[in-house]
Parts: structure tokens; sequence; C-alpha cells
């Protein structure tokens, strides 16, 4: 069984039928994008330019026309039209807008079950500084740590990776 | 390597490169990556279009819609009064500092 999103992208009159992969792809990309135009005044218009593009270039690479796309296919697209760049100093630009409120599991990057790699983004601090606190704090109490991370590991829900931790929190825009 | 210590230097630039391009006519925005792509200056949407607006805004730029055969209308841009001033003056400006730069270092013969 597979879960087909049907996605309209400014400008396009067609819907385009994506992988629910690709779908968050897209969407992690487009939320990246708005983030870091937030302090664009025409930031509207230019999401709209981004969208339209994307939609050209999936439209070129369509063959048969209302084929699904895969997340493969979308990353390819999403490469060509590279990350949102204000050109205002980087630092500014990859501040997130918010941070994220839920803690959970993320398996990209983990070494055990993703436990630190969920606290890290949670709190905005680097995992290697989550995974160095957590042994320096299991050697001076005995372990408490690991009690405590056995038990998040059954509670927390868990997502693959980063992108779409925070896509997550935010709500869909594109979808129909 | 010498490319990546200039980047500063090309991230200025390519304001002004994008009203050369634009000085020719009526642009599309493929139009342009086209003419960057091979050059130091090869670009991406993602850069392109927050900049595209911003020249907008200045009113350096202007465009208008143009329908497409293949999809949706497009944005063609085209020069504006302020950016064809501002095009002269950067080019003089580069001139004045190519001839800096090849002045600088060179023994002074008149003493």
């Amino acid at each position: 069984m597979q879960t087909v999103i049907q996605v309209s992208l400014s400008g396009h009159s067609k819907a385009f039928q994506l992988e629910e992969n690709a779908y968050r792809s897209l969407q992690a990309y487009l939320e990246r994008a708005r983030a870091r135009l937030k302090r664009d005044p025409d930031h509207e218009e230019v999401l709209r330019d981004l969208e339209q593009s994307i939609g050209e270039k999936l439209g070129q690479s369509l063959r048969p026309e209302n084929r699904v796309i895969s997340r493969k296919e979308i990353d390819v697209v999403l490469d060509e039209v590279g990350a949102v760049n204000t050109g205002n100093g980087d630092a500014a630009d990859t501040t997130p807008l918010g941070r994220p409120r839920r803690l959970c599991r993320i398996e990209e990057g983990k070494w055990f079950f993703g436990v630190c790699q969920g606290l890290a983004a949670y709190s905005g601090i680097g995992v290697d500084w989550v995974r160095s606190i957590f042994v320096i704090v299991s050697v001076f109490t005995g372990g408490l740590p690991v009690l405590i991370y056995l038990v998040l590991m059954f509670v927390l829900p868990v997502v693959r990776t980063y992108d779409e931790y925070n896509a997550s929190l935010h709500t869909p825009s594109s979808a129909l | 390597m010498d490319s990546e210590r200039f980047s500063t230097l090309r991230k200025g630039l390519l304001e002004f490169l994008i009203l050369g391009i634009v000085s020719s006519g009526r642009v599309y925005v493929a139009d342009m990556m086209q003419r960057l792509s091979g050059t130091d200056f090869a670009t991406q949407e993602g850069t392109l279009y927050p900049l595209l607006s911003k020249m907008r805004r200045e009113q350096l730029l202007d465009y208008e819609w143009q329908e497409s055969e293949t999809g949706p209308p497009r944005k063609y841009y085209k020069l504006a009064a302020t950016g064809r001033k501002h095009l002269a003056e950067f080019r003089e400006y580069w001139k004045s500092l190519t001839s800096l730069i090849d002045e600088l270092g060179k023994p002074s013969c008149k003493q």
C-alpha cells in the first residue's frame, strides 16, 4: 500500500502526485525557505516563485504526466533549486523560527535509539554535548541517566530525520 | 581553492551581473541561470529569487508576466531606470578599480 498526496504548486493548474516521503521532503524545504525569508517583506512572493520553479522542473521530468513522484525525484529537483540564501549573513539565516516543542526520538545519526538526538533537537544543544553530559552525569550518579534513557526510549515517538522532526511541528500548507 | 577565497567578493558582484544580463532585454530566471552557468557565478533559484525581489524593491528591476506554452505564465525581468543608472556607474567604478589594482605595487617611475 502506498499513500499518495496531491499537491498544488503556485501557478500550476494541475496538481502533482507525490509519494508521502516526497511530500515531506518538499514540505521541509518550503518550511526552511519560509524561515529563512521571514525578514523579507516579499517573502510570500518569493515562495510562490520557488514553488512555480519546482513545479516547472517536476513537469519537465514527468512522463507520463500524472505519474507519482518519488522522494528521490523531488530531492533532485530541490537540490537544483538550492536552499534559500538571502545573503544577509548565514548565521541569521539558519536560525530556526522557534524552537520545536515536542520531544521525540530521531533516527538520523543515532547511536542507540536516538534519544540523545531527540534531546539535542529539542534543546538546541549539539548532540555531542548532550552525549558528553549524559556520560559524565552517568559516571557521577551511578547510571541514573541510563535509567531515564530506557524510560524515554519506550515513551517517546520516533521520527526518522531532523527535517521530518522540524516539518512535523508545522501544519501542512500545500496539501489539497 | 582561489575561487573559495573570492566568494565574498563574488556575492557582492552578483547583483551587478544580473543588471548586466537584464540590460540585454526581457529575461526569464532560467535564462539568467543559463547565462551564468559554467562561470564562477553559477547560481540557483534559491539565491536568485530573493535577490531579484530585493532588486525590484530597490527599483533596479521590474518584471512583467508573459504566457508560456509549456506551463504557467512567467515573470520576465527588465531593467528599470535606476537599474540602468546603477549599471553604468558600476561599469565606470569597475574600470577605475581595475586600473587602481594594476597600478598598485608597480614601482613609480617618475620621481
